[in-house]
């Protein structure tokens, strides 16, 4: 496995079907995008047209939902069989899912959920991160979840916990912006802490998404527009990783291209002012 | 203090039956009880699954209202725990569901509405093949016709109706009134398939369905033109059958031909 990182890939978009014809058939200021994996492990017609179309044109990364690398049931092998499969039709830049778990007992919840941050569940995150890395001959990259429970039985921070899973394993990071704040407003800490806590060099991509706020706790819903809150986390997310590739992320009532590319600009101003623009020169 | 395995089947059943035990297991946050938090997770995979289905089965939706699809949801996702990693695959049972359950078979056109939107799903993004072109078919010498057999598209299913749920998913589509659901006097055969990248579907009359449904299995022209002729009559049954050849290559229907040895 190559031991480089993967270079700084510009601000990007999460691709969406709603958006196929207007960035094909324009132009948008968008240096990258990255694709649901499963959206993609069809058999054929337009989603996998519209891929290829999208990969020779910009660089791709590939991000899954149901890896569920944290699931004390066994690895999915023909899932894997077909990530791999479309990594080799995609050739992404890298691959990322989420660092939790989705169901037991070939049960898929279709959610994103929490691990008590436990050294037995350390030790067993490790060992599945070695054998999807070893399946895929590729690092894995692994993006912090939103929660909205905290367990009795943790023993570490979340930060500690995603920190150690990456040096144990030797995997790359997605620091999701918007679940760091989210998850520090439902748990009551600090998002420096968490963001302080994280290793610079394992960070290779950004979120930043909107959320719904219910008072007395945030839930993850990806469905508004970035909030000032958050952007003065990735703000300061800048600041501390340097440059790292940016993508807002959208997941529900999705507008308008123009609008994400706006929300997209925001990022890259934010990343200007802190950074400096000679600093910002994607490598593509 | 559970393990990870206990932990997270007790998760799971929190989440899928209602069980409470894994309660023991969360804390309260500073803000909020921790049923209301665990909650989340609870609301989050009945929404998240009767949002995929009102996704997948739009005029079923429309059909049968916010209230009615609500109830069926709720029905489904208790009768199907999602075991695919693609929530696409998720619905996949639906037509079958509406077929046997006591509530919904009443009505079963339901069924019937529910096959034909999975079918055109799974036609969207079923395998590509290239389409059969005139130009392939004009290759074949006229005389050694009689030994050609064809071979679908990947894409086409055949569905057979019993009643008018096409007529009815086709007005909603529309967003026009449907008609009264009702029996038909015959059953219907219908084609569904994709079009480059379209999914479409046709009806298709007693005799092309019997033609369609031979060529599928591999019967070869000359015998598809008799079966036609013992069908409909033996005046102009060479023409007829070769119209609906033409018909299948011109709507991509087809993906291949070849001379039975």
């Amino acid at each position: 496995m190559s031991a480089a990182k993967p270079p700084f890939l510009g601000f990007g978009l999460g691709l969406r079907p709603q958006h196929y014809s207007e960035i094909l058939n324009g132009s948008p200021e968008v240096d990258w995008f990255e694709v649901l994996s499963e959206n993609y492990m069809v058999e054929g017609g337009q989603p996998l047209r519209m891929l290829d179309r999208i990969c020779e044109r910009y660089p791709v990364v590939m991000h899954g939902v149901s890896l569920s690398i944290a699931s004390t049931s066994p690895l999915d092998l023909d899932y894997l069989t077909r990530l791999k499969a479309l990594a080799a039709r995609v050739n992404p830049r890298w691959i990322s899912d989420h660092l939790c778990w989705t169901g037991v007992h070939g049960v898929n919840l279709h959610d994103l959920l929490p691990i008590p941050y436990t050294r037995e569940a350390l030790d067993h995150v490790v060992d599945r991160v070695s054998q999807v890395q070893d399946f895929l001959g590729r690092r894995l990259t692994l993006e912090n979840v939103s929660s909205y429970v905290t367990f009795g039985q943790s023993e570490m921070t979340e930060w500690e916990f995603v920190s150690e899973v990456a040096n144990r394993a030797d995997c790359w990071l997605l620091f999701d912006v918007n679940n760091v704040y989210v998850s520090a407003y439902n748990h009551g800490f600090s998002a420096d802490d968490f963001l302080n806590g994280v290793p610079r060099d394992r960070v290779v991509q950004f979120h930043v998404a909107g959320h719904s706020h219910e008072e007395s706790h945030i839930v993850d819903t990806h469905d508004h527009p970035v909030c000032d809150e958050v952007w003065d986390v990735y703000r300061a997310a800048v600041a501390h990783f340097g440059p790292v590739s940016t993508m807002i992320e959208r997941d529900d009532n999705i507008p308008p291209l123009t609008e994400l590319v706006d929300e997209l600009d925001h990022a890259r101003g934010i990343a200007r002012e802190v950074l400096g623009a000679p600093h910002l020169a994607a490598a593509e | 203090m559970s393990s990870l395995k206990d932990l997270q089947e007790s998760f799971q059943r929190g989440i899928l039956a209602g069980d409470d035990t894994i309660l023991a297991e969360i804390k309260d946050s500073a803000t909020e009880e921790r049923k209301v938090l665990f909650g989340v997770y609870r609301h989050a995979y009945v929404a998240r699954l009767a949002e995929v289905l009102a996704d997948d089965y739009e005029q079923l939706h429309s059909y049968l209202g916010d209230a009615g699809f609500a109830k069926l949801a709720k029905s489904y996702i208790a009768a199907h725990p999602s075991d695919r990693k693609s929530a696409r695959d998720f619905g996949r049972h639906v037509p079958e569901f509406l077929k046997t359950d006591a509530g919904f078979a009443k009505h079963p056109e339901l069924a019937e509405i529910a096959s034909l939107e999975k079918a055109l799903a799974d036609a969207f993004d079923g395998p590509d093949a290239k389409p059969l072109k005139l130009a392939r078919l004009a290759e074949t010498a006229p005389e050694l016709w009689t030994s050609l057999v064809f071979a679908p598209h990947p894409t086409t299913i055949r569905l057979t109706f019993t009643t008018n749920a096409a007529d009815i998913w086709s007005a909603l589509r529309e967003e026009t009134a449907p008609p009264p659901a009702r029996l038909l006097p015959e059953p219907q055969a219908l084609l569904v398939w994709r079009q480059d990248v379209t999914s479409r579907f046709r009806p298709l009359g007693p005799e092309e369905a019997m033609m369609w449904d031979e060529a599928a299995a591999g019967t070869r022209f000359g015998v598809l033109c008799e079966m036609v002729a013992t069908c409909g009559g033996e005046e102009g049954a060479d023409f007829r059958a070769a119209t609906y050849l033409k018909d299948w290559v011109d709507m991509e229907s087809l993906a291949d031909c070849r001379l039975l040895s």
